[in-house]
């Protein structure tokens, strides 16, 4: 018998990415199958290809022995083919019915939606999946977990074959995933396939049947759960060939310029400590979620901080929002570009100067001709490609994109600066730049603090890493002979330490 | 002909380019566009009505009758730069300058005491406005929505049917004209913020915060400019203005009327964004700004010397505040 799921050679191509490379996988009926690899490895853009969120460029999809041709998201739920998203798809405002038979309600007179059929149809498959949620209930007021239940729920009002989970326990709790599993087993058990997209090792031992690895959008093995062990699942995660050479010259390192003790942030950041030195370069690693990002701007001041006590120079801080980790002298380069750091549609000179206005100034007034020529200054120094400073943001390339807001902090002169994904959506001439540029300030005096999901980058860059784990600081590793594979373990043997833990009856939710 | 035909064509590209160029060049500098009508427009006039128009008694009137808007659009032109703006000014004027005319007509203060309470009072209205969308983080839209209705009951609640007359010497900070011109003050007193607002939006590192809010509040935020301090700050402002707005108004008629400024919040933003704000903000001038205020007035006098009526009037407004906003569409520096 033809097996429920069969993928021939898969590729896709992002522009300047590979996304995925000649994958192949089967999957029977009933299976529960584990989609691993590291951030960026491909495995949700696997998952999304096969419920026709993206299209493929290559390869060929069966189902059941049947060849797809083109598929989108409607075509996928025909065939039986169901996603719950990372990021969820339901509309907060709208009742549980509603979302589940969204664009599909029972309709009695004139369109009329059939209201009471409607919620007795939803009750009946929400306690198909062994749980009660009432279906007059909006979204909006539902835990995370139950809202995780409903797009089940909502994947299942059709006649489900393929069950796609990208991520699903990101934001539960140990008791919440736990149910969670026992909605996917019930569900295999009726025959549905399910994907599981997960980079938690201890979740996939604990759920999964088996498990296909992904390493930069290849294949890099199927094993089934029983016959593996984590210590070869992660081997088979890393090893890759693209290397980034570590500078050999050794810097002086100087004095502590950052000291973060036992900070809580709640929910993302528990207790995280950090110390990073003038002249030194610490990069912080750990899996997406596991609050590094939160933590960083804990420090600058953008987050909200419960407890723990920072220090900078030696003098303690306690800062109540970005001016004041400013003032403080720390620089932070946030990780999404666009969003949070540049004016994309104001020119080079004004991004630039926007923290430093009080230096571009000649007592009250702004002054153009100061702020043009520090900008001026970094477009030569950093290399920016541009035609002038007066060019607007928006029109440059991602790598020099990334270049004028790292000119915008450099601008201020920091004590420590925070990198956060120094080379997200850049090619790789402008990484190496990049990477220069960040050696060349340490080597200046500079405390540098990375924060980066590329582990290659991390063992180019880090004179020392710091591994975070659900919003701890879990170990630290010279940044020099460092695998990938030692930050790896790290980074996940924290998750497996809480599903052992998980497995104890009675014990309270963290 | 083999060689000539292709230099022909070369010279009407030129041309084309010379015409697309100027279009260009109208279209980056929305100042420049805007001054470039308004001085149309008014030649126009004085050449269309020579007895009606370039006269100076219609001057006197046309620059004294657009001087609130004037007043306003500086504050509502810091605001949209900043990304959000305030409809309450209308009440704002109104409630100001009812409580103006209430300690200088009822109470018999002092007129200075008077006009200084007038502004204060504005002041306030702002403050509660910029705190209601800065610290509980209301939508200004719903919030000034809100404010809007509120502060117009509390005037009516303040005075019922207004205050009647007020007192002469109050009535004299909004009668005061210059020797020369005889222009009234609240005049004078819209040339003066414009002046000294349009220098200080445009030059100032304090104001310049604005264009950084407006262009994009996280990356402002995260750049280290307090964000919510400044909004709440440019509320102030504005509110201050519409006081100044409220109390030069009601002393200039000696009177203190509940309806004073009704639906001139939409006029105020259709001069603004007709002078350059965007709704997204980040942009805009004052200068444009009250460019945009003298082109309405124009258009508003040329309809009243026309006697075509005010039924009209909102029409050709709306349309060149549509046209003026389409020709963004040409701008050589936004992306396509």
């Amino acid at each position: 018998m033809a097996p429920r799921l069969e993928i021939n050679g898969l590729s896709k191509f992002f522009p300047g990415v590979r996304a995925l490379d000649d994958v192949s996988m089967n999957v029977e009926g009933g299976e529960i199958r584990a989609l691993l690899g590291e951030n960026g490895a491909g495995k949700s853009t696997l998952g999304k290809i096969v419920a026709g969120v993206y299209s493929r460029d290559q390869g060929t999809v069966l189902v059941d022995g049947a060849e797809i041709g083109t598929l989108d998201e409607k075509a996928a739920g025909d065939l039986g083919i169901g996603i719950v998203h990372q990021e969820g798809s339901l509309v907060p405002q709208l009742s549980v019915a509603e979302n589940i038979f969204a664009g599909r309600q029972p309709t009695q007179w004139l369109g009329q939606v059939n209201v009471r059929a409607m919620r007795d149809q939803a009750k009946a498959l929400i306690a198909q999946l062994g749980v009660a949620i009432d279906p007059a209930l909006k979204v909006s007021g539902l835990s995370p977990a139950q809202a995780q239940i409903v797009e089940i729920a909502k994947a299942l009002s059709r006649d489900l074959r393929i069950l796609i989970l990208d991520e699903p326990t990101a934001a539960l709790t140990l008791t919440e995933t736990e149910k969670l599993f026992d909605v996917v087993r019930r569900l295999a058990g009726n025959g549905v396939s399910v994907i599981y997209v997960s980079h938690r090792l201890a979740e996939i031992f604990s759920l999964c049947h088996s498990v296909t690895v992904l390493k930069d959008g290849r294949l890099a093995g199927t094993r089934r759960v029983a016959e593996t062990s984590t210590d070869e699942l992660i081997r088979l995660m890393v090893g890759r060939d693209v290397h980034f050479s570590r500078s050999a010259a050794g810097r002086k390192i100087g004095e502590i310029v950052l000291e973060a003790q036992d900070l809580d942030a709640p929910p993302l950041v528990r207790s995280a400590s950090i110390t990073v030195r003038a002249g030194e370069i610490v990069c912080l690693a750990g899996l997406i979620g596991s609050g590094r990002s939160e933590f960083c701007e804990a420090i600058f001041g953008a987050r909200r901080r419960h407890g723990g006590s920072i220090r900078i120079g030696g003098k303690a801080i306690d800062p109540k929002g970005p001016w004041d980790g400013k003032h403080a002298g720390i620089g932070m380069v946030p990780e999404d570009r666009k969003a949070a750091g540049l004016f994309l549609g104001m020119d080079i000179v004004n991004n630039v100067a926007a923290t430093v206005l009080s230096r571009v100034s000649s007592g009250a007034n702004f002054s153009n001709r100061k702020a043009e020529a520090l900008a001026r200054n970094f477009v030569d120094e950093l290399r920016i490609a541009t035609p002038s400073v007066r060019q607007i943001v928006g029109n440059l390339s991602g790598g020099n994109q990334q270049k004028v807001l790292l000119a915008k902090w450099l601008a201020m002169e920091p004590r420590l600066l925070i990198v956060d994904e120094p080379t997200r959506g850049v090619d790789v001439g402008a990484r190496s730049e990049i990477y220069r540029l960040l050696r060349a300030l340490a080597d200046k005096g500079v405390a540098l603090l990375v924060v980066s999901s590329d582990l290659p980058e991390v063992l180019a860059l880090a004179d020392r890493i710091v591994v975070m784990a659900e919003g701890r600081t879990v170990g630290e590793l010279p940044g020099d002979g460092a695998s990938e594979e030692q930050v790896l373990r790290l980074a996940t043997r924290y998750t497996a330490s809480v599903a052992e833990v998980r497995k104890q009856p009675g014990m309270a939710e963290a | 002909m083999q060689i000539t035909q292709p230099m022909a064509e070369t010279a009407e590209r030129r041309r084309e380019n010379l015409f697309v160029r100027i279009v260009r060049r109208l279209a980056d500098s929305r100042e420049l566009t805007l001054f470039v009508l308004v001085v149309a427009l008014a030649l126009a006039m004085s050449i269309v009505y020579p007895n009606n128009f370039p006269t100076a008694s219609n001057m006197r009137a046309v620059l004294l009758n657009l001087a609130p808007v004037g007043i306003l659009v500086c504050g509502m032109m810091l605001l949209m730069i900043g990304g959000t703006f305030d409809l309450s000014v209308g009440s704002t004027l109104a409630f100001s300058g009812v409580w103006a005319a209430v300690v200088a007509g009822w109470w018999g203060w002092p007129a200075e005491i008077a006009v200084l309470v007038g502004i204060l009072v504005g002041a306030l209205c702002g403050l509660v406005n910029g705190l209601i969308v800065t610290r509980i983080g209301i939508n200004a839209l719903i919030a000034t929505l809100g404010t809007l209705t509120i502060y117009r009951s509390l005037t009516y609640v303040t005075a019922g049917t207004g205050v009647t007359p007020i007192t002469d010497a109050f009535a004299a900070y909004g009668r005061a004209a210059d020797p020369l011109f005889r222009i009234q003050s609240p005049f004078w007193a819209m040339l003066v913020l414009v002046l000294v607002g349009g220098w200080l939006v445009a030059r100032t590192r304090f104001f310049r915060q604005f264009y950084f809010i407006g262009g994009n509040p996280r990356a402002a935020q995260l750049s280290g400019i307090r964000v919510d301090r400044l909004i709440l700050i440019g509320f102030v402002i504005m509110g201050a203005l519409a006081g100044l707005a409220g109390v030069l108004g009601a002393a200039r008629l000696n009177s203190a009327v509940v309806n004073a400024g009704v639906g001139i919040e939409l006029k105020v933003i259709t001069a603004t964004v007709l002078g350059g704000a965007s709704l997204k903000g980040g942009e805009g001038t004052i200068l444009g700004g009250i460019l945009g205020v003298l082109f309405i007035a124009l258009i508003e006098n040329a309809m009243i010397i026309n006697a075509i009526g005010v039924f009209w009037q909102g029409l050709v407004v709306g349309l060149v505040l549509l046209f003026a906003v389409s020709l963004d569409r040409f701008k050589t520096s936004g992306r396509a």
